[in-house]
């Protein structure tokens, strides 16, 4: 704790916090243009600056660490005119045109410039030639930028495409894409975010609303198990259509959180329904007569109780083989460890020294992990070891060791790295023994990882304070899945990793805690909820019932992270609802999130009603989103099976994996989202498969057959090809092992 | 030197010149009741409107507007149904779509709707007033930035319907009475205050 005094008042910093951080806790208003909480600072505008009676002219505040006795004063006459003159040279030919920009009413630089009383231009400089730039889903125009480089320091430390810079050149400076005539990047969007002008913004929004007439609504988004948060801003659309209520953008909280470029450009999944009594009768009775429910997790907690209620009621079975994959890894997991949770979490990421990637291919998987990946390995050096059969050319900016290991043989490289990890700790005699009988040799042959590839990780990692090992999806839906779960949860136990799970849907960790889950074997009358059936129902594909989208429900999510997450409708739905069907058949409640405070309190739900809820994060950054769910003992009696012999995988392998911003059956109906379908391969996949770029092939699955068009991916190595999920079997992905050997037929040439 | 201003006393006293007019009875029988209707058709009062109208008539002093033919001059800042001017040199609309009517608007009755256009700049798709609601205050006129919505002189807005809507092209000047330079500006409510142009303060040019 460092003592200072502010404006002669005594204050209190935490030891590496700025002047500018304690100045904020404490209540001060410093103003900045530039600053950012999440990035390092800008230190552009210079608009923060302090006097010290320790330093002579004026410091900035944003970067500089108080020192003991300290005392700093914030708003002196002189200060208020070297802030005052900044404010005018911002405002040197800025356009006038807040009337037609996107952020007037929303901007900083107009909130500043009225704060300052600029009212006139007392410089001048002669105008440049600024054209305006279209990349993509992202438009930018460099006379309204303010070069204050709040996007390029996104861009790099926390979402680590590296994508744009700052081109120097006096007053004809602009933001430019890196290397490369156009913006090619993942569209994420958060150079839009925090934009503090008009300079950057999204192109299919542009000119379509003012700031004022959005209605905003806090939500969390619906495409993977991190759970951003985010706010849907809805307006009604033109007389001509209607005038109904749809959503223009998503924006967040940019200065506490991510959001990647699904959940910024992906969401307008919502459909509307009417109510059909004919068909709702039909749904109820289908019920009725089920012999099983087929459902994905694309559904909130409260959804997946009234299921777990039916299934009580009725008897039938419930099918989620993505969520029991998930249920039986953590059970296996909990077995060993006497939790039901794991420790880590996207926040200890950020934190960390040392991050191990395992078995999960994170950039398309779950940006937010390759978000918090980049900010440990941006902001505290983390040591980045990324093992996966296939190199990921997103990370390589951030992975400081890349481990390739065969296809198949995660239960070999499990085993080992918690031999090497577990090295020297005081084991219990029967694990000791377990790990002393393994067969290195075999293993590290097998999985073609050296020795000395673990002994570099276990020496990266035993010099950091913070570390987090986190799991793929990949693991969660191997054979030998709960062996994994088992040495994963040692690691945990016995070391101070923390370990993280990517489940792999917006709600599968709900779905495992809440419902009783039944193995699918199919059978006769299936009802399928966004997923296939006898009947079916939801707001994927076409169903026969329509439900609504979960951007038009309200209820919580439980994320990666173990957080119950509470979301809102953002836009309404006319039709029946699954608590409809549920009251039909007999269970009674008024809302769907009458439910909430029911969510089982055996598994860690504490009982909060719906409305009780925040979700929002303090002007500090305090997230007040839901809550926690209670980590809960339980009975410790995992036993460790021996390593199965490792499968060998050869000939033509292919690995289910989306595309960037791909995700599920709701993304794939999304405007502005690339929807590329392709099989993506190397070169020397294409010659292992006998095909070329542009083929149109046919790829025979164990179950099922697909044809899509092959593409030569140059970033891509190795004789793995990826294909997409999204756009398949109301696009789930977790349901079975990622990988799989597949026959390939170029169209055309069979016989 | 004190004055004390002398009131009349006109409270009613036994002395004052207040009296009790004196009402005929009502008639009560039929008879009384035809007696009355006779005397009153019969006395010359008719005839002493009619005259009144003969004379006025035989003068030929006619005060009577002529309406619809003709309409009374009506005031600068009347505020009727509104217009969408454009711009006289190059006819491009005025209005920048900034939304600022749409916000200010106090019955909520003006939409609009913008998209950018293939210049990058903004265009505005639909405009459109509901005269079932709007109350002509004109703080759409005066919050215009660029005069592009003024409230013309038309006042006529009867309609079948109880919301009748104006949309833009009813309210925007045609191009071929811009070309004929038959758009009005109309000095009322939005237009520039005189001496307006000594108030703007110049910005230093580098070029």
């Amino acid at each position: 704790m460092i003592n200072f005094t502010i404006n002669g008042q005594n204050v209190t910093a935490l030891k590496g916090e700025t002047i500018l951080q304690a100045a904020r806790k404490a209540g001060f208003y410093i103003p900045t243009m530039c600053y950012l909480e999440k990035t390092t600072p800008c230190a552009s505008c210079r608009l923060c600056v302090v006097e010290t009676d320790k330093t002579d002219g004026f410091i900035l505040s944003c970067q500089t660490p108080p020192t003991e006795g300290l005392a700093v004063t914030i708003d002196s006459d002189a200060l208020k005119t070297e802030r005052t003159n900044i404010m005018r040279l911002y405002n040197v030919n800025h356009p006038l045109e807040c009337g037609v920009c996107d952020k007037s009413g929303a901007c900083d630089l107009q909130n500043k410039t009225l704060e300052f009383g600029i009212s006139s231009q007392h410089f001048s400089a002669k105008e440049q030639h600024r054209t305006i730039e279209h990349w993509g889903l992202i438009n930018y125009d460099p006379s309204l930028c303010i070069l204050c480089e709040k996007c390029v320091h996104v861009c790099n430390e926390i979402i680590g495409d590296d994508a744009i810079e700052l081109k120097f050149g006096g007053y004809k400076s602009s933001v430019i894409p890196k290397n490369s005539d156009t913006l090619d990047c993942t569209f994420c969007g958060e150079c839009i975010a925090v934009c503090p002008v008009g300079a950057l913004v999204s192109s299919n929004f542009q000119y379509s609303a003012n700031a004022w007439e959005l209605t905003q609504i806090p939500a969390t988004c619906a495409h993977c198990s991190a759970g951003c948060a985010l706010t849907y801003e809805v307006r009604h659309t033109s007389n001509t259509v209607g005038a109904i209520p749809k959503i223009y953008r998503v924006t967040n909280d940019f200065e506490h959180t991510t959001l990647c470029g699904a959940g910024r450009f992906g969401f307008d999944f919502n459909v509307n329904g009417t109510k059909d009594p004919k068909m709702f009768a039909k749904a109820v009775a289908a019920i009725q007569s089920a012999t099983a429910i087929r459902f994905s997790s694309l559904i909130t907690n409260e959804e997946a109780l009234i299921l777990q209620k039916l299934k009580e009621k009725f008897g039938f079975k419930l099918y989620n083989e993505e969520a029991r994959a998930y249920q039986q890894f953590m059970n296996a997991y909990g077995s060993m460890c006497g939790k039901t949770g794991c420790g880590g979490t996207l926040e200890a990421i950020k934190q960390s020294d040392a991050v191990i990637l395992l078995g999960g291919r994170i950039s398309s998987d779950n940006p937010a992990v390759r978000y918090a990946v980049t900010t440990a390995a941006r902001h505290r050096g983390a040591k980045v070891m990324y093992m996966h059969p296939l190199e990921d050319e997103l990370l390589q900016n951030v992975v400081t060791q890349y481990v390739k290991y065969e296809v198949g043989t995660e239960e070999g490289v499990v085993a080992m790295l918690a031999k090497t990890l577990l090295e020297g700790c005081d084991l219990s005699n029967e694990i000791r023994e377990f790990l002393d009988e393994l067969d290195e040799g075999y293993l590290c042959a097998e999985s073609n990882v050296g020795d000395e590839e673990f002994s570099r990780i276990a020496k990266s990692s035993l010099r950091a304070k913070q570390k987090t090992l986190v799991i793929g999806s990949d693991l969660l839906s191997h054979k030998r899945a709960e062996n994994i779960a088992r040495l994963c949860a040692l690691i945990e136990m016995y070391t101070d990793f923390s370990i993280v799970v990517v489940a792999p849907s917006v709600n599968t960790v709900g779905v495992s805690l809440i419902c009783e889950l039944d193995t699918d074997i199919g059978g006769a009358n299936i009802v399928g909820y966004n997923a296939e059936g006898d009947f079916t129902m939801g707001s994927l594909g076409n169903p026969e019932l329509l439900l609504p989208s979960l951007n038009s429900q309200e209820g919580t999510f439980v994320s990666m992270n173990a957080q119950v997450l509470p979301t809102n409708v953002a836009v309404g739905f006319d039709g029946y609802t699954l608590n409809d069907i549920a009251n039909a058949l007999g269970l009674n409640a008024q809302y769907t999130i009458d439910y909430t405070p029911q969510l089982p309190r055996d598994k860690g739900f504490n009982g909060t009603p719906f409305d009780d809820l925040g979700n929002f994060y303090t002007a500090l950054g305090e997230d007040r989103r839901g809550y926690i769910l209670k980590n809960t003992d339980v009975e410790i009696n995992g036993v460790l099976e021996e390593i199965n012999d490792l499968p060998e995988f050869n000939g033509t392998v292919v690995y289910r994996c989306n595309p960037i911003n791909q995700f599920n059956g709701y993304t794939a109906q999304t405007k502005q989202l690339e929807k590329d379908a392709t099989l993506r391969g190397s070169t020397q996949f294409a010659a292992a498969a006998k095909i070329a770029d542009g083929d149109k092939i046919r790829i025979e699955f164990a179950k099922g057959v697909q044809e899509r068009v092959f593409v030569i991916d140059s970033t891509l190595k190795g004789t793995v090809a990826l294909v997409p999920t999204y756009d398949v079997a109301l696009g789930s992905l977790g349901e079975q092992y990622r990988f799989e050997k597949v026959k390939i037929i170029k169209m055309g040439s069979e016989s | 030197m004190h004055h004390e201003e002398v009131f009349t006393n006109r409270n009613v006293t036994e002395s004052s010149a207040y009296y009790y007019v004196d009402i005929e009875s009502y008639p009560t029988t039929g008879w009384d009741k035809f007696k009355q209707v006779v005397r009153r058709t019969f006395s010359g009062e008719l005839f002493i409107g009619l005259w009144v109208v003969m004379r006025e008539m035989i003068k030929f002093d006619i005060h009577t507007v002529q309406y619809p033919k003709e309409k009374l001059p009506l005031g600068p800042r009347y505020r009727a149904v509104h217009k969408l001017l454009r711009l006289w040199e190059s006819g491009y609309e005025r209005c920048i779509g900034c939304g600022l009517c749409e916000k200010i608007c106090i019955s909520d009755c003006i939409r609009m709707d913008t998209r950018i256009d293939e210049n990058s700049r903004k265009e505005v798709t639909e405009y459109s007033i509901n005269l079932g609601r709007c109350i002509f205050c004109g703080y759409c006129a005066e919050v215009c930035p660029e005069l592009a919505i003024v409230h013309g002189p038309r006042y006529e807005n009867a309609s079948e319907q109880r919301a009748h809507f104006v949309i833009k092209d009813d309210m925007l000047t045609p191009l071929d009475l811009l070309k004929a330079g038959a758009q009005e500006e109309y000095p009322g409510f939005g237009a520039i205050i005189p001496g307006s142009d000594d108030a703007v303060k110049k910005t230093p040019l580098a070029y």
